[in-house]
């Protein structure tokens, strides 16, 4: 079952748009307030510069940019022709999600409100939500305007002018159910629109946690953090499979022989407990994860670079650049790095989906990157308590997890396949 | 190969499905299954550190006295136990003690005054390191915090004693409530091995029950002793600790019927098993309070020697904001469904004779918060959403050991509640051993933590000024007038001093605010209601087991 | 021929334990590097300082780096791995008692690992049919990606949650001590049922992969037409020529796997609560366990390290009478 890869981005970008033209347009009308106000006040205006506005913007670039992306590049080559199957289509996917996550995460991640209304809700389940007239948080404030608009987009971890509730009964008195509990509010406090109360319903698509946190969004998010540990991770094992896989193929001699015991060494260490060891030794942090992780992977990195390495060594051309004076360095580069790059980028993507399982195997043990983002492992983790109540916590994440990881293992089949068959 | 692969796959698979057939419910009468988290280490109760291997050692051992919890008044009564009775000197400088002559241990010796003074000699040894050590008061030490035996314990017969205590001191029946070892089993062991010893495994004890087996990993039976002065009819037979690491599975057997009693059941639970038809919850709250710890102190200035009030905590009105900023109702009702209750101060509402009720809690009240920090110099003049004062953000980290579902929600609302009042913090969890080094060495500016409170109440250990002598003061809070209080509690004084000179220590302390005391978590006791005469108390829910009986 | 064997067998045998000496050495360094004291925890807070420092210095961490390291490997070699913190008692003996589960464990998972996969390759090689060979195929993959916490959960949460028919976790049932002698043996099964499915899926996935693209690649080599022209039976030809050549670079895969295997199965421990070497090593990780860590790890590293020796062992073996059954 195939389908053509400028097809599938397509549909991608429509369904998006589709779903989020209201952020869409907030996000169209920030930009310009914001420069607005970095024409009034450039000091204010920088510091409202945050990691989440650059991120929301970027999201906001890049979807506006998309089509025309696609028809440059339909016209010079055509790459975007190609038939694609589920594997890859699952990876254009994933990095769709991974770089638009503002734009598709439909709350915070660790939006919690109302818990009794809120917490462990089935998917597709709706809760109404009743918006009160709220005292202007920036009224002193010359940005008021930006500030506004960008808590609309950039959706804030709390909000005091909501409250959840199961139910309404709006008479003379208002009153609203949480729960079975009733409680009620002063008439004035609930904004009105054209004369009628604020209630509008929400409904969390793939249902809510222990916390009343909608999984889709932290679904969304959890893809950000597994990628990056696993594309971090191949990152940091690559610079060193083959840093040390080139000094040992060209130097040879004792560094080659050290460098070589070095690498048993590693392999055969129980590197899971190994990276345990360390992260309890040395404190969990996304830096530590990552590190540790890139080291437990350099080896066969630096297996395949030494081998290449050694034979090319021989070869002639290799013999005539080093006496036309070339640097070390521009070898590499210039004429190993070539050769290699395909064996190389099979390992690396193995390597991927062996990180993208660690993460997830050590978020679920409790020593994953920390609670601040979610991750996959760590949400099928809170939800084992909970695996009798509310089977969801577990099966989305687990889901996403089983399809990133076949994905990419089909994928790198694939390749290898490839690979080996051009070498015969 | 192509005509047995299949026919062996058969086999295998009907073998299968017949194991699982054949295991029925072989339901023993009698017993009663009591799921814990982990296996225990020893049996002993010098080095019983888990709170496991406390239930489980107590069960094995008895001590002089019993003591039980008085729930009107909020304090230990004592009763008899090893003692038949007693006689205090009308001065209290000694204790006559008679002991009973029908207790023997398991190995059929008889118990005798010599085996009590030599568990007091061995829990206080420094060399052996057990529990307790450090930990007796109001009897004669020898500089390494030795109990001198000769000059407390004199010997008067196999079954009479009488113990000395020093002039100043205020002894009472609690000075004297470890349990009681086998001398003629352990005296033979050198005492700096007794901890790696393999009597530890192979207990000689005295009480109700006595350990008949131990599968490793899985489960520690115990059944009652016929030959204790404890034993009566009607007694449950075997107690069964069933050891399930898994919190789920263990909820999954309680309520399949698997396991007769469970503790530390989670809040969100309860509703479910509340519904099965067999079992009874109870929760009781006041032995465990959750906090946050604002450091009085500077730690940069700490860990150079020098002592200098902490730039945010270190001011009372401050500290006394971020508890009105807190919305500590929210998280109680909202994460722990009320069960358990608002903490205004460190001294537990149980002591219902000591718990000071006058005292108004400082209820969630954002405008006065704001106030005060406003009146603190704190303001908000670059319009960021953050108050600075002197070039310098309100901004913080809180950091709490990882793994505790509780403090991940009450770490995004206080966190939540502090950016309503202009203050940024940020959270970082750690792991358990680490933290607990950074606690020590006072390294956090703020963190949020749990006390699991001693009976009866004890306030120097973690409120005393002198911060070398008490190193539980992790907030590092001085204050001359409750080392007075302190100081007094020290002294001969009658019951209801006692009373009144905690109630002032509260006052105090809720004036002072050195911490912002969160709330009281809940103990979660579910138990098949088939057990009768089962009393849950503060001191525990598996006390007192030979009183069980079965309903029938 | 012998000589050479002889020469590659010392060879590789020095070469492991070099890896071995490393290893430990490695242990020994990043334990002393890492923050904390550790004896903090076992010297009571309520000691004076002298006493306090007398202990402290009783675990020997107060002295030279050099002289540590020497004792450290003297106490080795000669099987003193010193005490556990946590368990007062003597790491050997801690070690020992779990890794004698995990042993049987690992083993059992490791050879229904082998059958199965052996079986279901033979089984998709004789039918022969396109279809059935992807679909199995996509499985395979499917179920190698799947993992092991989402399985292990996932079967609980089928088989014993939903439909009672096996035990959530556990080795034995409580009543154990009373059954009969079938009836032990029944209820052994009845719980390492699901902790084996667990911790195997993901290897049969592998192995049978393994082998399956191994026999591909030799099947499609020219000398088996050659076979099959001669008239050769298949059966013949594949056991014969087709199986050694397809399993032999199965054998490193297998020996790295059942390396890992006796390591301990850390998450499937967990999540059936089993008495294993992945969870005694993880938790004395936790509690800063020292001589405990050293000693679980030093296992698992020495268990792997032997495992690959063997198979090295194995392949070479293979190798040769491979080379001599060609040129006959």
């Amino acid at each position: 079952m195939r389908i053509k890869l400028i097809y599938w981005i397509g549909f991608l970008w429509i369904f998006l748009i589709i779903f989020r033209i209201e952020a869409i347009i907030n996000y169209a009308l920030l930009l310009p307030a914001f420069f607005g106000l970095m024409f009034n006040n450039i000091n204010t205006a920088m510091s409202l510069v945050n990691f989440q506005f650059i991120d929301s913007i970027f999201s906001f670039i890049i979807i506006i940019l998309i089509p025309f992306i696609i028809v440059i590049s339909y016209k010079k080559k055509n790459f975007l022709n190609k038939q694609i199957r589920f594997s890859e289509a699952v990876i254009i996917l994933l990095l769709f999600v991974f770089i638009l996550t503002p734009l598709i995460a439909a709350s915070n991640p660790g939006f919690s409100k109302d818990l009794s209304v809120t917490k462990l809700l089935s998917p597709f389940s709706k809760v109404k939500i009743i918006h009160l007239k709220s005292t202007e948080k920036y009224k002193d404030s010359d940005s008021k305007y930006f500030l506004n608009l960008r808590d609309k987009i950039i959706k804030p971890s709390f909000d005091e002018s909501i409250i959840f509730a199961d139910s309404i009964n709006a008479g003379d008195k208002f009153f609203y159910y949480q729960k079975n509990v009733r409680k009620e509010l002063p008439p004035n406090s609930i904004k009105t629109v054209d004369g009628r109360e604020m209630i509008t319903d929400k409904i969390f698509l793939l249902g809510t946690d222990e916390f009343g946190r909608d999984i889709f969004s932290r679904l969304i998010y959890g893809t950000r953090i597994s990628l990056l540990v696993g594309l971090a991770s191949v990152i940091v094992a690559f610079l060193i499979g083959v840093l040390l896989g080139f000094i040992a193929g060209y130097t040879g001699g004792i560094i080659d022989v050290i460098l070589n015991r070095f690498t048993e060494l590693f392999l055969s260490f129980p590197s899971i407990y190994l990276i345990i060891l360390i992260l309890a030794l040395f404190g969990n942090s996304l830096f530590t994860v990552i590190f540790v992780l890139g080291i437990s992977g350099w080896m066969s990195l630096f297996k395949i670079v030494k081998s290449e390495v050694v034979s090319l060594k021989h070869k002639d051309f290799i013999a005539s650049a080093k006496l036309l004076g070339m640097k070390k360095r521009l070898l590499l580069f210039k004429e190993i790095l070539p050769c290699i790059i395909v064996p190389v980028t099979v390992n690396l993507i193995f390597l991927f989906s062996a990180v993208v399982l660690a993460e997830a195997a050590l978020s679920y043990l409790g020593l994953g990157t920390g609670t601040l983002y979610p991750s996959w492992g760590s949400m099928i983790n809170s939800g084992q308590d909970y695996i009798t109540k509310a089977w969801w916590m577990i099966v989305f994440p687990g889901i996403s997890l089983i399809a990133t990881l076949f994905a990419v293992n089909s994928y790198g089949r694939k390749l290898r396949f490839i690979n080996s068959s051009d070498n015969d | 190969m192509n005509l047995k692969t299949p026919f062996s796959f058969l086999i295998i698979i009907i073998f299968i499905f017949f194991s699982a057939c054949d295991s029925q419910n072989h339901k023993t009468e009698n017993r009663v299954v009591i799921g814990i988290s982990a296996d225990v280490q020893t049996f002993n109760p010098l080095f019983a550190f888990s709170v496991d291997e406390g239930v489980i050692t107590e069960l094995l051992y008895l001590s002089l006295f019993d003591f039980r919890w008085n729930n009107e008044k909020g304090e230990l009564d004592s009763y008899p136990m090893l003692a038949e009775r007693w006689e205090w000197a009308p001065d209290s400088s000694h204790l006559k003690i008679f002991l009973r002559k029908d207790a023997f241990w398991t190995d059929g010796e008889q118990i005798t005054s010599a085996d009590v003074v030599f568990s007091f000699d061995v829990f206080s040894d420094p060399v052996v390191q057990s529990r307790m050590y450090g930990n007796f008061r109001n009897l004669y030490f020898d500089n390494e915090n030795h109990i001198n035996i000769k000059k407390t314990f004199t010997i008067i017969s196999p079954y009479e004693l009488q113990v000395n205590f020093p002039p100043s001191s205020i002894p009472s029946l609690d000075d004297l409530s470890s349990p009681v070892l086998p001398q003629h089993y352990l005296e033979k062991i050198n005492r700096e091995e007794l901890a790696t010893s393999e009597s530890n495994l192979n207990p000689v004890s005295n009480g109700a029950y006595k350990l008949t087996g131990w599968d490793k990993n899985q489960a520690i039976t115990l059944s009652a002793d016929t030959n204790s002065f404890l034993f009566k009819d009607g007694m449950i037979a075997q107690l069964v600790f069933k050891i399930i690491p898994d919190y789920t599975s263990r909820i999954l057997q309680l309520k399949k019927g698997e396991l007769d009693m469970l503790e530390l059941v989670k809040v969100e639970d309860v509703d479910e098993i509340k519904q099965v038809e067999d079992l009874r919850v109870t929760a009781l709250s006041g032995r465990e309070y959750d906090y946050i710890g604002w450091n009085n102190i500077d730690p940069v200035a700490y860990g150079k020697g020098k002592i200098i009030p902490n730039e945010l905590f270190g001011n009372s009105r401050i500290r006394k904001a971020l508890t009105f900023a807190v919305n500590r109702k929210e998280i109680l009702e909202e994460y722990l469904q009320n069960y358990g209750q608002l903490a205004v101060t460190s001294v537990s509402p149980i002591f219902k004779s000591a718990y000071n009720n006058d005292i108004k809690p400082y209820d969630f009240n954002v405008d006065k918060a704001k106030d005060i920090l406003t009146s603190e110099g704190w303001k908000d003049n670059n319009h960021d959403g953050v108050l600075e004062k002197d070039g310098n953000d309100f901004r913080f980290t809180l950091y709490y050991p990882a793994g505790n579902p509780l403090r991940d929600f009450a770490s995004t609302v206080i966190r939540n509640n502090l950016k309503a009042v202009g203050i940024e913090m940020d959270v970082q969890t750690m792991e358990l051993n680490t933290f607990i080094d950074n606690l020590v060495d006072k390294k956090m500016d703020a963190w949020m933590a749990a006390w699991y409170i001693p009976i009866p109440v004890d306030l120097k250990n973690y409120w005393y000024s002198d911060l070398e002598a008490t190193p539980r003061n992790f907030v590092s809070y001085q204050n001359k007038e409750v080392d007075k209080i302190i100081e007094r509690l020290e002294t001969k004084i009658s019951g209801e001093k006692r009373n009144e000179l905690i109630k002032k220590f509260q006052a105090i302390i809720h004036e002072d605010e050195p911490v912002t005391f969160l709330y009281w978590t809940p103990d979660i006791c579910a138990y098949n209601k088939k057990i009768k005469n089962i009393n849950i108390t503060p001191l525990g829910a598996i006390m007192h087991c030979w009183e069980w009986t079965f309903n029938q | 021929m012998r000589k050479e064997f002889g020469k590659t067998f010392i060879k590789r045998f020095l070469s492991s334990l070099l890896t071995l000496y490393l290893l430990v050495s490695f242990l020994f360094i990043i334990i002393r590097l890492s923050p904390g004291d550790p004896t903090n925890k076992y010297v009571s807070s309520q000691l004076s300082p002298d006493l306090a420092k007398k202990i402290s210095a009783s675990f020997k961490l107060n002295e030279p780096v050099s002289d540590q390291y020497v004792a450290f490997l003297v106490n080795v070699i000669q099987g003193d791995w010193g005490t556990s913190y946590n368990y007062h008692q003597p790491v050997l003996r801690v070690v020992w008692q779990y890794f004698s589960f995990t042993f049987v464990f690992a083993l059992l998972s490791f050879i229904i690992q082998l059958i199965f996969s052996f079986y279901l390759t033979i089984f998709i090689v004789n039918k022969r049919n396109r279809l059935l060979d992807k679909i199995v195929s996509d499985m395979s993959l499917i179920v190698y990606s799947i993992p092991a916490f989402v399985l292990g959960v996932t079967l609980i949460y089928i088989f014993s949650v939903n439909i009672d028919l096996f035990p959530i976790s556990g080795l034995r049932s409580l009543d154990f001590e009373g059954m009969s002698f079938t009836s032990k043996i029944f209820d052994q099964i009845h719980h390492i049922i699901l902790p084996l499915i667990t911790l195997s899926a993901a290897g049969i996935a592998l192995f049978y992969r393994y082998l399956k693209d191994n026999i591909d690649v030799v099947l499609n080599q020219t000398y088996i037409l050659h076979l099959k022209a001669s008239g050769f039976r298949n059966k013949i030809i594949m056991t014969k020529h087709i199986l050694p050549n397809a399993v032999r670079p199965l054998i490193s895969v297998a020996g790295i796997e059942l390396g890992i295997l006796l390591g301990g199965a850390l998450i499937t421990e967990v999540i059936f609560g089993l008495p294993g070497m992945g969870r005694l090593t993880i938790d004395s990780i936790l509690a800063r366990d020292y001589p405990l860590v050293i000693g679980c790890v030093f296992t698992s590293g020495a268990v792997m390290i032997a495992t690959n020796f063997i198979a090295d062992l194995i392949k070479i073996k293979i190798d040769k009478r491979l080379t001599v059954e060609l040129m006959n």
